[in-house]
């Protein structure tokens, strides 16, 4: 018997919204304990330096103060912690500065006290004493052989240090009639979730135990790593997630976890801390900077043979996603084209900024901005219509599934139909007259074109690029469990989390689909707690997993259930499983309209009558499932690997009108066409399709953290680091196209960080269009007027990092 | 710290006395004395929006007040503008046109809109945009709530 397909599909109102429109009351910070105190945190004003001395007496004598906690405090206490990829040869990263500082905002000395403004008057309190050194900031100086060492015990500022050439690409630099070279650059932003980072942790000294409240994105992966760290058994650790006031990558910061449980166990009482905003913007994390080098082969007619990229990325001072930014760029290396060849050298470079963490796309959005990038310079080049170019180099729809040279399966897609959309949204020829039209009066109109795939669900083994087969995690997967109730309603638990995805709504409809219930006769649990989630060590919200794992996850265990129900009612009815109809919580028999039984009537029995014979062996009607993708295999040999696992797309138009005398640049149209197969719930794919575009649009035109010469972070509120209100945005347009994918149950794939990852390069594609008449290339971001109009002033013909 | 003083407010249309501390901000008072956990903290510099409240009619950034200030004021927070039977027009469109994704920002926006319309009943697109740019939203790009806005008005415009 299949499902019933009445709720995937339909845009419902999401199950969230109630509590969140009326009251909240299920973040962190909305959560507490009896005894709780308050943490506060002295972070380094140095971007290097040693620590010579800590004096915490007066702290400690200071009124409401229960302890305070330093790294050497926590170098006793805890092992130093492994990266999520671990490195050959990583250095040692404790919870709290030890014995030298690494950037400035580095966590120096944790206190808890009773309240958190008496927290921060200890803090005042508290001498360290510094011997600063000279940093090292940007990340090609790092790389000098002279440079600062920001770990000693590394012996280098190199991280890590990779090649990967896929295919024939001398050949096809032999073949090539034209070769384009380019070096573009991303600064460094992030998402800053509007909550910020939080957690509650609690210390039972009878059993040596902890309950950690608070923010993670991977419970199971940072439960381990906290375990490993305190040197306990993970059965000692219990994580409960509330839902998230947004995560987009940033909330992973175990070393967070780890310091408020260290101060719990030493202040005898629970702790907790919520980040305040300039600590946020100072130490959370940042998407990574690069500096991109490329040399593209290209035939006469613009078809694009090979590229071959050069990354340096700046991990700042952390190892938690230590060469990931890079490893993940090796999923949409080809974006939506039929390159021959490509190659692919990744450096990965410590420097003395605020590490680095899995921003919105990690490296995509970088990646996608170089292959759009040099695809617009390649036109340029050429002559050839920046559409054009790419309708000529497109995977055409007849060859999914598509293997890219990097190892990438795409599953399916339209690409060309995906642009002639987006074009004719704009009407592009039209557009392109009145742009010539507006030239002769010196208007600055510019259309930017950007199509690209967002591939979604990581396959964890890219790791062992980096590790080698010895280390442990791979693939990628997720647990449910569902649970009837004795009233015929349902229960869902995930290992997944909640940050404002929807996805309680999205399971409620699958699951409803799946035992032909009532979508509100079903809840999902959207508060994790590792004592009653089930979960993989892959569970968690990021790299748009949701889509084909939590789903299926949520299938599996509702279909072992739909089978034991059906089982119970046919034994009851007397009549053969086949023979039975599921709909609308009421199973009858085939041909026997008086033979019935509700669902209400089975699950009662099933959990109340023990004595009763069980058909199925055991008493109650839940059931478990644990999801591993099949498609989620080791690298091969030529260092090959699927790093993701699906494959939506999208087109971006941008249309831009730029101020001739003040280079302000306003966006008049933004149009968005994706593609992420079969929707599960329409209205929130259409938000999350805005947000992330949203996002995409201030990276590329707003925000930006900057560091001076000395490390020094410039932009630490958000009256200096810029974020969108509704006034600088534009409305975003756009429609669908739905191939669905072959690979998923429901055809089903990611959606959450499209418009985060092509954004960037629409608008700069749009942004060089409209500089046309003064012939300015955007070589980085984030595209600035004053900056813009120093290029122009100067007659420079290139708009590029302020760093270089 | 300095001794504590006795404030007496309106609250969502109850009369609350409390004794403060001085430095106690009113975000901090309303959450953490009042339990009304609704307002949110986004930034405690007066620019995300996330805390915003009515003080006597008008909205203010609940961070960037004390406590002691609100005394002897009548505040609203979302906790008072609409009940879960009878929601008010502004929370039911959030909620039906997917104005919300982690619901962070959504109590200081609705409050922010709700202003915005007793200014302006029927603003135009550009007006709501302007209008609510005193509250950040990281999530949905503001699409849905200036559809949700503009839903709220021919909503009331329809009754």
């Amino acid at each position: 018997m299949s499902a019933q397909r009445k709720w995937v599909g339909q845009a419902l109102e999401r199950t969230e919204d109630p509590r969140l429109i009326t009251r909240g009351g299920h973040f962190i910070d909305d959560l507490t304990l009896p005894g709780v105190a308050h943490a506060a945190y002295v972070r380094s004003p140095h971007a290097r330096a040693k620590i010579r001395h800590i004096d915490v007496r007066r702290a400690l004598d200071h009124p409401g103060v229960y302890a305070t906690i330093t790294g050497d405090d926590v170098a006793q206490l805890t092992r130093p912690q492994r990266g999520r990829v671990p490195l050959p040869n990583s250095p040692k990263v404790y919870a709290l500065a030890y014995q030298q500082v690494r950037y400035v905002g580095e966590p120096v000395v944790g206190i808890a006290a009773v309240d958190r403004a008496t927290a921060e008057d200890a803090a005042d309190l508290i001498e360290v004493e510094y011997d600063p050194l000279p940093p090292v900031i940007d990340p090609e100086e790092a790389l000098k052989p002279d440079a600062p060492l920001v770990f000693e015990e590394v012996g280098s500022n190199i991280l890590w240090h990779n090649t990967f050439p896929y295919g024939d690409v001398e050949s096809a630099f032999k073949e090539a009639d034209t070769v384009v070279n380019e070096r573009v650059t991303i600064h460094r932003y992030s998402s800053t979730p509007l909550e910020t980072f939080g957690v509650m942790a609690q210390f039972e000294a009878a059993t040596q135990s902890y309950t950690i409240w608070g923010h993670t994105q991977q419970p199971a992966q940072d439960l381990h790593v906290l375990a490993a760290a305190l040197g306990i058994s993970p059965g000692q650790i219990r994580m409960i997630v509330p839902p998230m006031g947004g995560s987009f990558g940033n909330k992973v910061r175990p070393l967070f976890i780890i310091a408020a449980a260290l101060l719990a166990r030493k202040a005898g009482r629970p702790v907790k801390w919520i980040e305040d905003r300039r600590e946020s913007l100072l130490a959370l994390g940042h998407a990574a900077d690069g500096i991109m080098d490329m040399s593209a082969a290209v035939k006469a007619d613009g078809t694009v043979l090979a590229i071959k990229f050069r990354n340096i990325e700046n991990e700042g001072a952390g190892i938690d996603f230590a060469a990931r930014h890079n490893l993940l760029m090796l999923s949409n290396i080809a974006n939506c084209y039929r390159f021959r060849a490509l190659s692919y050298e990744g450096y990965s470079v410590v420097t003395n900024r605020c590490p680095v963490v899995a921003n919105r796309g990690i490296g995509k959005p970088f990646m996608c901005f170089s292959v759009e990038r040099m695809i617009d310079a390649i036109a340029r080049a050429l002559e050839i219509d920046r559409a054009e170019i790419r309708f000529r180099n497109f995977i055409q729809p007849d060859q999914f599934p598509y293997d890219t040279p990097s190892g990438q399966t795409y599953d399916s897609g339209d690409y060309p139909e995906m642009l002639r959309k987006a074009l004719a949204a704009v009407d592009y020829e039209k557009l392109k007259g009145e742009q010539a039209e507006g030239r002769k009066r010196g208007r600055l109109l510019g259309i930017g074109i950007a199509t690209a795939v967002e591939p979604g669900g990581s396959n964890l083994s890219y790791g062992m690029l980096v590790s080698g087969p010895s280390q442990l995690l791979s693939g990628q997967g997720e647990a449910a469990r569902v649970r009837l109730e004795t009233d015929g309603s349902a229960t869902v638990f995930t290992g997944g989390l909640d940050s404002g995805q929807g996805h309680a709504t999205a399971l409620a409809q699958i699951v409803a689909d799946e035992l032909a219930l009532d979508v509100k006769q079903i809840r999902v649990a959207t508060t994790f707690d590792s004592a009653s989630h089930p979960y993989v060590m892959t569970s968690g919200v990021y790299s748009n997993k949701f889509h084909g794992h939590d789903t299926v996850a949520a299938i599996g265990a509702a279909r072992k259930v739909r089978d034991k129900l059906l089982k119970r009612a046919a034994a009851q009815l007397e009549a053969h499983v086949d023979d039975l109809e599921l709909h609308d919580g009421h199973i009858a028999v085939r041909g026997a309209p008086d033979k019935g039984v509700s669902v209400a009537q089975i699950a009662s029995r099933a959990y109340w009558s023990l004595a009763d014979e069980q058909p199925d062996g055991e008493p109650g009607l839940e059931a478990l499932y644990y999801y591993s993708n099949p498609l989620a295999k080791h690298p091969d040999e030529k260092k090959r690997v699927r790093v993701q696992l699906g494959f939506a797309s999208a087109a971006h138009v941008a249309v831009v009108d730029i101020d001739p005398e003040t280079f302000e640049i306003k966006v008049l149209r933004y149009v968005v066409i994706h593609d992420c197969g079969r929707q599960i719930n329409p209205g929130i794919v259409e938000g999350q399709v805005h947000g992330a575009a949203a996002h995409g649009i201030a990276a590329a035109l707003l925000e930006e953290f900057i560091y001076d010469e000395n490390g020094q972070l410039l932009s630490t509120s958000f009256m200096d680091y810029l974020k969108p209100t509704a006034a600088d945005l534009p409305n975003i347009e756009g429609d669908r196209l739905e191939t669905p994918s072959p690979l998923t149950l429901l055809g089903t794939k990611g959606v959450g960080e499209g418009g985060a990852v092509v954004a960037p390069a629409a608008i700069a594609s749009a942004v060089e269009d409209a500089l046309a008449p003064l012939g300015i290339h955007i070589a980085a971001l984030p595209i600035v007027p004053s900056r813009l109009w120093e290029v122009a002033a100067a007659g420079a013909k290139r708009y590029e990092n302020a760093r270089k | 710290m300095s001794e504590k003083i006795s404030i007496t407010a309106t609250i969502n249309g109850a009369e609350h006395t409390a004794t403060v501390e001085p430095r106690r901000s009113l975000v901090d008072f309303l959450r953490h004395d009042l339990g009304l956990v609704g307002t949110h903290v986004g930034c405690e510099h007066g620019v995300c929006g996330a805390c915003t409240v009515m003080l006597n009619g008008r909205t203010v950034r609940a961070c960037l007040l004390f406590a002691a200030q609100a005394d002897g004021s009548e505040v609203t927070t979302i906790e008072g503008i609409g009940t879960d039977e009878a929601l008010h027009p502004l929370q039911l469109a959030f909620q039906q046109h997917h104005a919300l994704q982690c619901g962070f920002c959504t109590p200081g926006m609705i409050l922010a809109a709700l202003e915005l319309l007793r200014d302006n009943a029927d603003p135009s697109d550009e007006e709501i945009r302007v209008g609510l740019s005193g509250n950040l939203c990281m999530c949905t790009g503001y699409v849905n709530i200036v559809r949700a806005v503009r839903a709220a008005v021919s909503n009331g415009k329809a009754k």
